[in-house]
């Protein structure tokens, strides 16, 4: 599982620059982890048993189904992305992180952030809107703190020694700009008392989902891969050209996805959004040619280690993105509208794609951050066939139930109880997947645990050694 | 650094002309949107909602019915229903074979047949759906060769698709019914039927709460969860019933002596079902309404 | 090459480098061919960012072309425009005609009458000597200012004047103007009052 890596002084010294910060972002990014798969499962077994904890008002499927997906992207996806993006720029830069407190208090302002979200969803209080739910509290202690992460992050690279630029700067920057950019958008314009009238509020929800659950991850997910494999690989980045036009393509294109065909709103935006989604198959294809370049010929053994995590979540990135384009093709989206096809798009995006791949990046850095070994690697190995296992089972099958359950659904001819039967067969699989992922997962969050205990363990030994030490050292000066 | 810079200026515009696209224009465009007119008519629409319906709205929001239900009626394109209401002289029973002798236009020759075939096994009564076609010159030709017979027909217009075939609406959901909404729930999942019109497809606000508290009690293959939390149990004052009391079948209904009363709460989501309508024609989804 | 090679060689750093290139040409021009198919397709849905179209509407045109048509409404608008063209010069827009010009149509008993048969002679051919209407006395003569109308036109402008300015009379409809100018000979002369009051009613 550990990777071998000379590590220089300088490396050393910029590795435990990061321990603090890493620890708090990654320690509350696992529980988040944890708590978002219990309510997915608890949405998903309410579907095949609707009486599940129906007496209990905070529990309710409109309740859990949109905190469980916060959960995961709020609480693990940008946590755990903004602790790799902060390891990425100080090695890149060749430098200690700078201003290190910065990110320690965000990250627990983060955190807390994502606690008041996740209450104020199961108490009633979403603003109604997909992936804005929590409510303005909490919107607003997320930006602070996204904010002072990116200062951090833009602070380390601004004094860095090491002058040249690679690929996953462009993604990772770009990440870090894009995500205040139309986080407070959304929520300046949904989430105050000054809401624009009527349809103009979905529109712009709609533009914040895509560019959030698929641009940002994209930019996130793609930007650590581009680090990750050719560093593990040992093979540079194939090639500058392709990856640069990927990025460029990305943003320019694949931000004008995300309005459904058959939306309530005058017939230019989803035109618009149909032809971006055609068109994003480009960047798709040149990440895609990286991605196999860089890696074909590298002679790295997988077996659930950081190589294979990041792989996998760049093929379920593309498949991602495949999906997303044909549900945006007007021919398929009117079947595939309001069924699970999109649902199982999305945790593709989430669980299959970002998760993974922060997966892997987190399995090959926390070593290194700590200078000490996983403390159960097995356990790691484990969470990678789990993980994989999980994704499957809980993604085919509610694909297959949104194309069924779309196609019922087009034929008026079906009564809707019928349509809606089809689904819930394939649903019964999904939920075992879900179980699977919640299983790694927890894990996951067992090995970061133990290293966290360890770690303060050290720091508790250190201080009594240093209460002890001068005492010892007074006495022989006495 | 050079390349860094023209890469980062090049991602700014992209981002920020995404932002202009999706955010800016939406917002000039329709932000300032007003009522609009019922087609043919001088009526508003639509009209703000009762106190009681867009406090509604608020407990929609809060219990997250729209992760389940859309609020929003699809359509796939438009017909011409031309319809039979008046045979004059002719009889029901050589009117088929009349039909036939009349469409002997080239463009109307194709659907003789079909003609025909709608009118196989017909008993004469009227009004009678004689033919339906996307092509408005060839259902004005067919009016005018029926009128020349002496025949009388009416031609509407009407919405396809398979959400107006499930009745869930008379024609597609346009910005405009979304005038007064705050915050607009439109839905991503139809794991439920859709509610653009649930207030014309079940009118009665004791109906609406009866499925709030026992969905099955109103159709029995409901998968939707039951909402009990929003209705109080309680004894009955004196023996009798109290106005409000739901009245459910036996099976569903609380033990003898107690009574089911809705909170505010199921009373005003009741209301903001109730106000959800999706039939009367507009300028940009145009159909004829029934008389 | 001597810099791609230079670039794959992993520097002490440790940290993964990219191998330089250009952007392959091959995928600009798929992009550019994707550019001009997305905005053919662009042009044939989108409505050119008209606020009224909507999915499946194509265009302004598409959704005009659904609207409903020969409404009471337009019909009677149809029959305005006519008016205003052909008789308001001297009836008067107002239909309050003018002295020792026309007589007055609105509240004129042979515009609201019941029976349609000897109105609807009065444009096809004309109308000379004296005539009282809503109770003064006229004496003028009238071309046969509807003879050249088309049925349409002629029924519309009936029925537009027959509703309008306090008229509350039926509406008239083309095939009552083809079946009263069917009776009518070719060449035919001005009617007088006593001629028309012997016409059926």
């Amino acid at each position: 599982m550990n990777p071998t890596e000379n590590k220089s002084c300088c490396t050393n010294a910029i590795d435990a620059s990061l321990r603090v910060p890493l620890l708090a972002l990654f320690g509350g990014a696992a529980v988040w982890l944890v708590v978002g798969l219990v309510l997915g499962l608890i949405a998903g077994i309410k579907f095949h048993a609707p009486e599940f904890l129906a007496g209990c008002p905070l529990l309710t499927y409109g309740h859990v189904a949109p905190a469980a997906n916060d959960a995961v992207l709020y609480g693990f996806c940008i946590p755990a992305a903004l602790g790799v993006i902060l390891w990425i720029f100080a090695r890149l830069s060749q430098n200690p992180l700078a201003l290190p407190l910065v990110p320690v208090v965000a990250a627990h302002l983060w955190h807390l952030g994502v606690f008041i979200g996740t209450a104020g969803i199961l108490l009633g209080g979403s603003t109604g809107h997909t992936w804005l739910e929590y409510p303005r509290a909490a919107a607003v202690i997320l930006f602070t703190a996204f904010l002072l992460i990116a200062v951090s992050a833009a602070a380390t690279f601004g004094w860095r020694r090491e002058q040249t630029l690679y690929p996953s700067h462009w993604f990772l920057f770009a990440a870090l700009l894009w995500f205040p950019w139309i986080y407070s958008t959304a929520n300046l314009f949904l989430n105050s008392n000054q809401a624009p009238r009527g349809v103009v509020q979905p529109i712009i929800a709609w533009w914040f989902a895509n560019n959030l659950v698929f641009i940002w991850l994209a930019l996130v997910g793609v930007g650590i891969a581009f680090y990750f494999l050719p560093k593990i690989a040992g093979r540079p980045l194939a090639s500058y050209g392709q990856a640069l036009f990927g990025f460029l393509a990305l943003i320019f294109f694949g931000t004008w996805c995300g309005i459904p065909q058959g939306a309530p709103v005058p017939a230019w935006l989803p035109t618009v959004s149909s032809v971006a989604a055609g068109l994003t198959l480009l960047p798709l294809l040149a990440i895609l040619i990286v991605t196999v370049k860089t890696t074909c010929c590298a002679n790295v053994s997988c077996k659930g280690g950081s190589f294979c995590f990041i792989k996998f979540g760049m093929m379920s990135f593309l498949v991602s993105g495949i999906l997303y384009v044909a549900a945006a093709c007007p021919q398929y989206s009117r079947i595939l509208e309001f069924t699970w096809f999109g649902a199982a798009q999305t945790q593709l995006q989430l669980l299959g794609f970002a998760a993974m791949i922060l997966f892997g990046a987190i399995y090959y850095l926390l070593p290194l951050v700590m200078d000490k070994p996983l403390p159960l690697p097995k356990f790691a190995k484990l969470h990678f066939w789990l993980a994989i296992a999980g994704v499957l089972l809980f993604i085919v099958p509610l694909a297959i139930a949104g194309v069924e359950q779309g196609g019922k659904l087009a034929d008026a001819n079906v009564a809707f109880a019928d349509a809606n039967a089809v689904a819930l067969k394939f649903l019964r699989i999904s939920t075992t997947g879900q179980l699977l992922i919640l299983l790694g997962a927890v894990l996951f969050a067992v090995n970061i645990f133990i290293m966290t205990i360890q770690w303060k363990l050290g720091i508790a030994k250190t201080v009594i050694a240093y209460i002890k030490s001068p005492l010892e050292t007074s006495e022989v000066k006495s | 650094m050079k390349t860094g810079v023209c890469v980062f200026l090049a991602a700014f515009v992209s981002l920020g002309a995404s932002w202009c696209g999706f955010v800016l224009a939406p917002v000039l465009q329709l932000g300032g949107a007003k009522q609009t007119v019922i087609l043919q008519t001088t009526d508003n629409w639509p009209l703000q909602r009762t106190g009681d319906a867009t406090l509604g709205l608020q407990v929609y929001r809060a219990n997250g019915c729209a992760a389940c239900h859309t609020e929003q009626v699809r359509q796939t394109g438009m017909a011409n229903e031309v319809t039979l209401t008046g045979l004059g002289i002719r009889k029901p029973e050589d009117f088929s074979a009349f039909a036939k002798s009349l469409f002997v236009l080239p463009e109307l020759a194709s659907y003789t047949n079909a003609i025909a075939a709608s009118l196989n096994g017909w008993n004469g009564a009227l009004p009678k759906t004689l033919f339906i076609t996307g092509d408005n010159d060839l259902a004005s030709a067919m009016a005018d060769r029926l009128k020349a017979a002496g025949v009388k027909s009416e031609t509407r217009l009407v919405a396809t698709g398979a959400d107006i075939a499930r009745g869930w609406g008379l024609r597609q959901s346009v910005a405009a019914d979304y005038l007064y909404d705050q915050p607009v729930q439109l839905g991503s999942l139809r794991a439920g039927p859709d509610l653009a019109n649930i207030g014309v497809r079940v009118p009665d606000a004791n109906l609406q709460m009866n499925h709030l508290y026992a969905p099955k009690s109103v159709a029995p293959n409901s998968t939707m969860p039951s909402f009990k939390f929003l209705f109080e149990v309680r004894q009955k004052i004196n023996g009798a019933a109290s106005p409000d009391a739901l009245n459910l079948p036996k099976e569903f209904a609380a033990a003898d002596g107690f009574e089911i009363v809705p909170k505010p709460e199921a009373k005003q989501l009741a209301a903001y079902l109730l106000s959800l309508k999706a039939n009367v024609p507009l300028y940009e989804a145009p159909f004829t309404p029934a008389k | 090459m001597s810099d791609e090679n230079k670039s794959c060689s992993v520097p002490s750093t440790g940290e993964p480098v990219a191998m330089q290139s250009t952007t392959p040409m091959w995928i600009i021009v798929t992009t550019l061919i994707l550019l001009f198919i997305g905005g053919v397709y662009f042009d044939r849905h989108s409505g050119w960012f008209d606020v009224k179209v909507y999915s499946p509407y194509s265009s302004a045109e598409n959704l005009e072309a659904y609207q409903p048509k020969s409404s009471e409404g337009a019909f009677i608008a149809r029959g305005k425009k006519t008016y205003e063209a052909v008789c308001g010069t001297c009836h008067g827009p107002d239909g309050l005609g003018k002295p020792d010009q026309a007589p007055p149509l609105a509240g004129s008993e042979w515009v609201t009458s019941k029976g349609i048969n000897r109105l609807i002679h009065i444009p096809l051919v004309g109308i000379a000597g004296p005539i009282s209407v809503a109770g003064k006395d006229w004496n003028m003569n009238m071309a046969a200012m509807g003879a050249a109308l088309p049925d349409e036109d002629l029924a519309a402008v009936l029925s537009y004047i027959r509703s309008s300015w306090g008229n509350k009379a039926s509406s008239i409809e083309s095939d009552d103007i083809k079946k009263v100018r069917a009776t009518i000979g070719v060449g035919a002369q001005p009617v007088t009052v006593e001629a028309l009051m012997k016409l059926p009613e």
